[in-house]
């Protein structure tokens, strides 16, 4: 496969995780400002997923509409969820050769979902909920379609590969974001209704009702976002998974590149599996959270350089 | 055409060839065709073209014109009243254009080695050696095969009494095939049952005729060799062609810093290092091809590849230099060749043209020039182009100065008036006028001709030019079996 091929498969799914992540986020930060949140604050969330100017995102303050727009539909903010699917969709159009033409319909069904003047009226005027939905709906049909259409064969684990480290990221980051906000002090009295926004976003709500039987702990939370191996969106599954459809890259890889990128997800894996984190130390916490991150973004950087060539 | 909803208004203009009617009624060609769609009723006929519309848009059929920051999605624009073309009508065509393109591909051969046509006095050298695509490059280079126009397109257009005449013939890197697939495919969506109904002969061996006159030839003993398509990129208005033909053939689309050249061989960048290419199916243009040898500032091409052509480790389609013999003023010179290299009467008919570099013919241009349409020798897609009858006096004006100053780069020709074939617009169909272009594939094993091609429609009244840059659309084109 081309180098170039590989890191556009490979940005597609980024930026389509990235996508997905974003919106279920934003759904889930737009119904507790309506809820039971008292002096609900975008601010964190516009700070991370906005590139754009700090005066313009203050300006933006805590209207949510003018929020949702900015992070939906902004065209200046690079971080948008349009700009997303707009990237997604254009790396798709230079490999569409490598991935099935219903992928790329489906992508492209999503580029002009997002463009329309309804979904955009839904979000001002309507239910921004609903609006939402639809989009998430969408990007599911799309994780569908690849599954069910697209041949094993490199171009469906480069894809896989993007997925999986984007959304281990993701979950670092998100949860990092919460901690932050938390000011990574998990030792309160009281049931922390953040951390429950948390497992919304990541759909993680219900296996942790089932795990737990409605008692809710900081430690529990944790454990689950980041050990849990039958939660999708917990950072060691991911790196489980990213590491399986690694491995199936080997017969069509370059010796030395191979090694290079086994040796740093084998390390990142190890590091997040033999960790042992508890909410009251707080300082460790940070700290492991920092070091996944970077372990992560050493991963993409790796790619970058031994399978897509620009080094 | 009373009474009937659709059909009701056709009205045929005078001294213009209507594909669908004569003054007897309808055309044999289309009568099949008619009597499945004179019943439907307005609203079915424009919910037919909504549908169309929408198919292009959600399978991704569509340019991007960036004219502000963010790009506009276009289709272009189709006409689901198909072009029908007669068993009989297709055979003259594609044996005139089979005639025209051996006899073209002689010319090339001929122009860039011994010259025996310049030395017969058949064309003039001052004609070959002013053209600005006569690449020197090319002299002396031996061709796999000698084919220089693997695939071209051929434009022809009617005249009021039905006389099919070439206009143009495209042998660099002609565009548009992908829509004559693309319409096909569409066709059967919005008129069920109707394409066996007629027995239209099928265009879809396209992608495996093409492929396999590429294998054909690499130049490596190698029973799998690599046939990649390279194209300038996700910005150029033809790339969803080239995905698509690429996607179809199943080989690699590549851009041009994919392609690496060691020792005259030319590699591709893949995720497992480097990787041999034999055929290069490119759609970048000569000038682009090559920084070291032509435009050194094209970010587009490939550095060195013209040497891996010259010593045949790569093969290179079509090949370079092939601007020589579709310049608009060498144009006037194919019927000589065809006689020249074939001892045959040419086919299909040239349009008659003047060449403005004689002084004679200036003059007689000049004093008509109401009647005539003036083209520059190297300019495609519509542009640089004077049509007497619809030009203001100021118009006429600059050409005359810019003719004065570089006649060679001009050539003048009668209007023709092009046929006229019903469109479906605002509800009723409404007669436009249109070209044909079909594609052929010139291979190891001879000329093949997929049956159609794609009928260029000006959807604008009364305008004479189709090409989509120019708000022409397309058609489907079919043949019947």
């Amino acid at each position: 496969m081309l180098s170039r091929v590989a890191d556009s498969v490979f940005w597609m799914a980024r930026y389509m995780e990235r996508t997905n992540g974003m919106l279920r986020i934003l759904r889930t930060n737009y119904i507790s400002s309506q809820d039971e949140v008292k002096d609900f604050s975008w601010q964190p969330l516009l700070l991370s997923h906005s590139d754009a100017p700090a005066e313009e995102v203050k300006s933006i303050g805590n209207n949510s509409a003018k929020v949702l727009q900015h992070l939906l539909f902004e065209r200046n903010n690079g971080a948008s969820v349009i700009n997303n699917i707009t990237r997604a969709r254009e790396n798709a159009r230079a490999v569409q050769d490598h991935i099935t033409k219903e992928v790329w319909q489906c992508l492209n069904d999503y580029y002009h979902l997002i463009r329309s003047k309804h979904i955009q009226s839904q979000l001002q005027q309507g239910d921004p909920v609903s609006a939402l939905d639809t989009l998430i709906h969408h990007g599911m049909l799309y994780h569908g379609t690849v599954d069910i259409t697209m041949a094993r064969g490199e171009a469906f684990n480069y894809l896989n590969i993007g997925k999986f480290l984007e959304r281990a990221i993701l979950t670092a980051d998100m949860l990092n974001i919460k901690l932050t906000e938390l000011n990574y002090n998990l030792q309160q009295p009281k049931e922390v209704p953040a951390l429950r926004y948390l497992l919304y976003s990541l759909s993680g709500y219900e296996l942790y009702l089932k795990t737990h039987r409605g008692n809710f702990q900081a430690d529990h939370v944790l454990q689950q976002i980041l050990y849990n191996n039958n939660f999708p969106h917990s950072v060691a599954y991911c790196l489980g998974q990213l590491f399986r459809y690694f491995q199936r890259l080997e017969t069509e890889s370059l010796p030395e590149s191979y090694k290079q990128l086994e040796f740093l997800i084998g390390r990142a894996m190890n590091n997040v599996r033999y960790s042992s984190i508890r909410p009251s130390e707080s300082e460790n916490l940070k700290e492991f959270l920092q070091q996944t991150r970077s372990e992560l973004f050493s991963i993409a950087a790796a790619f970058n350089q031994y399978y897509f060539g620009n080094s | 055409m009373e009474g009937h909803p659709i059909l009701g208004n056709y009205h045929n203009q005078p001294r213009v060839w209507d594909e669908m009617f004569d003054t007897a009624g309808i055309r044999p060609a289309y009568q099949q065709f008619v009597s499945s769609i004179q019943d439907l009723s307005v609203d079915e006929m424009t919910h037919k073209d909504e549908l169309a519309k929408k198919l292009f848009m959600s399978q991704g059929i569509t340019f991007t014109v960036y004219s502000s920051g963010e790009g506009i999605e276009k289709i272009f624009p189709f006409d689901i009243v198909p072009r029908i073309l007669e068993a009989a009508e297709w055979k003259h065509i594609e044996a005139g254009i089979k005639q025209r393109l051996k006899a073209l591909n002689i010319f090339l051969k001929d122009i860039y080695n011994q010259q025996f046509i310049i030395n017969d006095g058949i064309v003039p050298a001052k004609l070959i050696y002013s053209c600005p695509n006569f690449v020197r490059q090319m002299v002396n280079v031996n061709v796999p095969f000698d084919i220089y126009t693997h695939i071209s397109g051929i434009d022809l257009i009617r005249d009021h009494d039905g006389t099919y005449y070439v206009l143009e013939d495209n042998l660099r890197t002609p565009s548009g095939v992908s829509y004559m697939l693309e319409n096909r495919s569409i066709t059967y969506r919005i008129f069920p049952d109707l394409l066996p109904k007629n027995n239209v002969r099928s265009v879809k061996d396209y992608p495996d005729l093409l492929l396999k006159n590429l294998v054909a030839l690499a130049n490596r003993q190698k029973s799998d060799p690599t046939v990649v398509l390279l194209t300038p990129g996700i910005y150029n208005s033809a790339y969803f062609e080239h995905t698509t033909l690429a996607r179809l053939m199943g080989i690699e689309l590549v851009e041009g810093s994919d392609l690496v050249v060691d020792n005259h061989k030319v590699y591709m960048k893949t995720t497992t290092g480097l990787k041999q290419v034999d055929v290069i199916y490119r759609r970048v243009d000569d000038d682009f091809i090559d920084p070291l040898v032509f435009r050194p500032d094209s970010m587009l091409g490939v550095p060195g590849i013209y040497g891996a052509y010259r010593t045949g480790h790569v093969a290179i389609v079509n090949a370079m230099g092939n601007g020589v013999a579709d310049d608009k003023a060498v144009y006037a010179y194919v019927p000589d060749m065809i006689k020249y290299y074939l001892n045959e009467e040419p086919i299909l008919k040239n349009v008659p043209t003047y060449q403005l570099a004689d002084p004679d013919n200036r003059k007689l241009v000049f004093k008509n020039m109401d009647q005539m349409v003036i083209k520059r020798t190297n300019e495609s897609g519509g542009y640089g182009m004077l049509i007497g009858s619809a030009a203001t006096e100021k118009e006429m004006k600059a050409f005359r100065i810019a003719i004065e100053e570089d006649p060679r780069s001009f050539i003048a020709q009668p209007i023709i008036s092009l046929s006229s074939a019903p469109c479906y617009i605002n509800g009723v169909l409404q007669p436009r006028r249109v070209d044909l272009r079909p594609y052929a594939l010139y291979g190891p094993d001879g000329i093949d001709i997929v049956p159609g091609g794609l009928t260029r429609v000006a959807l604008k009244e009364g305008s004479l030019v189709v090409n989509s840059s120019q708000g022409g659309g397309s058609k489907d084109t079919w043949v019947l079996g």
